[in-house]
């Protein structure tokens, strides 16, 4: 449902993941919603596909 | 002298930005462009800054409409899909999140809380008590509402006012500040006496009508506003470009008004292409974008090349023009632009159509 995605070169602080089901970018920011979804997907058990190598 | 007048306390309805609740007229609708949505999502969004949360999905449809009160453009439209028997801890809800940053003057938890009054109108093709709650961000202080749908398929014009809550915690910040719900179906535990400030997660009034158990039952509402004071004002008009940028601090998107994201629209909208190819004929393109207003956080990101494919990009050079499905990703973002990277042959430039949402 979600998969990791490499930081960029120029802001290596900043982490984003993929929503697998619209394609949607989320950023590693504690109040968007989105984010907050993800850290209970996470806590139920689940785990993110990994970046792809290339990006 | 204090020339600054406390909305809230003063109880005055006769000031402008008193309506707490964007979009409550329902003229904004940028996600689906007025198109009908099986809501399958609990938190899904449909028309700006109106939120969907349930327990089980497809229950309801909802829709953008012009069927409406009169002085009205338009209302949202709530269609239950099924005769659904609820089960468990089911429950349904149409709703907005209001900011905390636009409800700190009512000074919610604390002694002195300010009265607030909620007006709006309705129509059903259901006859009965219905109702709401007004909740905190934690779900943990309800007031449950109720108000009589006296005939069927007429709007109604309703008015409930609620004593300010001088306990619990109600946010101030970019939280959730306050929740207007309006309750589609609640099992009893989620169900509470109306009128009456409670501690738990309550829903709506007891003994209220299921609106998703009947079949193809409608309710429509417009006009909505939440506003300080024990009185009802009228219904706060406001230019449809102000309500548009109200909205944008939550969604935004560069498809024209009336055209829904990832729609095939060719550059229509897009104001330019920048970004360059590395040496040699290979590297990196990256377009950044600016917001057309800071966002409430930083935003989650969908962009779409120029045909509507989501997480592609268009890219152009002076001999090919328009390669469309090209992968890009999130690079940078913060709540005030982002930026695209993608891998690309040749000096030339990305263009993309976005949607981001910032919503609560």
């Amino acid at each position: 449902m979600y998969k990791l995605v490499n930081p960029h070169w120029s802001a290596p602080e900043q982490r984003h993941v993929q929503r697998l089901t619209d394609n949607a970018f989320i950023p590693f920011v504690e109040d968007n919603t989105d984010y907050q979804a993800y850290l209970r997907w996470l806590e139920a058990g689940n785990t993110p596909e990994p970046a792809e190598e290339n990006q | 002298m204090t020339l600054a007048v406390n909305i809230a306390q003063s109880g005055s309805n006769n000031v402008t930005f008193r309506n707490r609740i964007i979009n409550g007229a329902m003229v904004i609708d940028q996600r689906n462009a007025g198109a009908s949505v099986t809501v399958t999502s609990d938190g899904s969004y449909q028309l700006d800054r109106w939120q969907s949360v349930l327990t089980a999905g497809s229950k309801f449809s909802i829709q953008q409409s012009t069927t409406t009160a009169t002085g009205f453009k338009n209302s949202t439209l709530l269609t239950s899909l099924s005769a659904y028997s609820l089960t468990g801890s089911d429950r349904f809800g149409w709703q907005q999140q209001v900011e905390g940053l636009n409800t700190y003057d009512l000074s919610w938890g604390a002694a002195g809380a300010s009265a607030v009054t909620l007006s709006f109108w309705v129509r059903s093709s259901l006859t009965g008590t219905m109702g709401g709650c007004v909740t905190n961000s934690a779900q943990n202080r309800s007031y449950p509402f109720s108000f009589t749908i006296n005939s069927a398929n007429t709007f109604e014009y309703k008015t409930i006012t609620i004593a300010g809550d001088t306990s619990g915690t109600w946010l101030t910040t970019n939280g959730t500040g306050l929740v207007v719900r309006f309750c589609l179906g609640a099992v009893s535990s989620y169900r509470n006496t109306a009128g009456a400030w409670a501690a738990g997660d309550y829903w709506g009034p007891t003994g209220g009508v299921d609106f998703v158990s009947t079949n193809g039952a409608t309710m429509y509402f417009t006009g909505v506003q939440l506003e300080a004071g024990t009185t009802a004002s009228p219904f706060e008009y406001c230019p449809f470009g102000l309500e548009k940028y109200l909205c944008e601090r939550y969604c935004q998107t560069t498809y024209p008004y009336g055209t829904a994201p990832g729609s095939n629209i060719s550059f229509n909208g897009i104001i330019g292409r920048t970004g360059c190819a590395g040496v040699n004929g290979t590297g990196e393109i990256y377009q950044s974008t600016q917001f057309k207003q800071q966002m409430r956080t930083t935003p989650t990101i969908s962009f779409y090349d120029v045909a509507g494919t989501a997480a592609k990009v268009t890219f152009t050079t002076y001999a090919v023009q328009d390669t469309n499905n090209i992968s890009g990703t999130v690079g940078q973002s913060s709540a005030n632009g982002f930026g695209v990277t993608a891998n690309q042959s040749g000096y030339g430039g990305s263009s993309y159509h976005y949607l981001v949402t910032a919503e609560l």
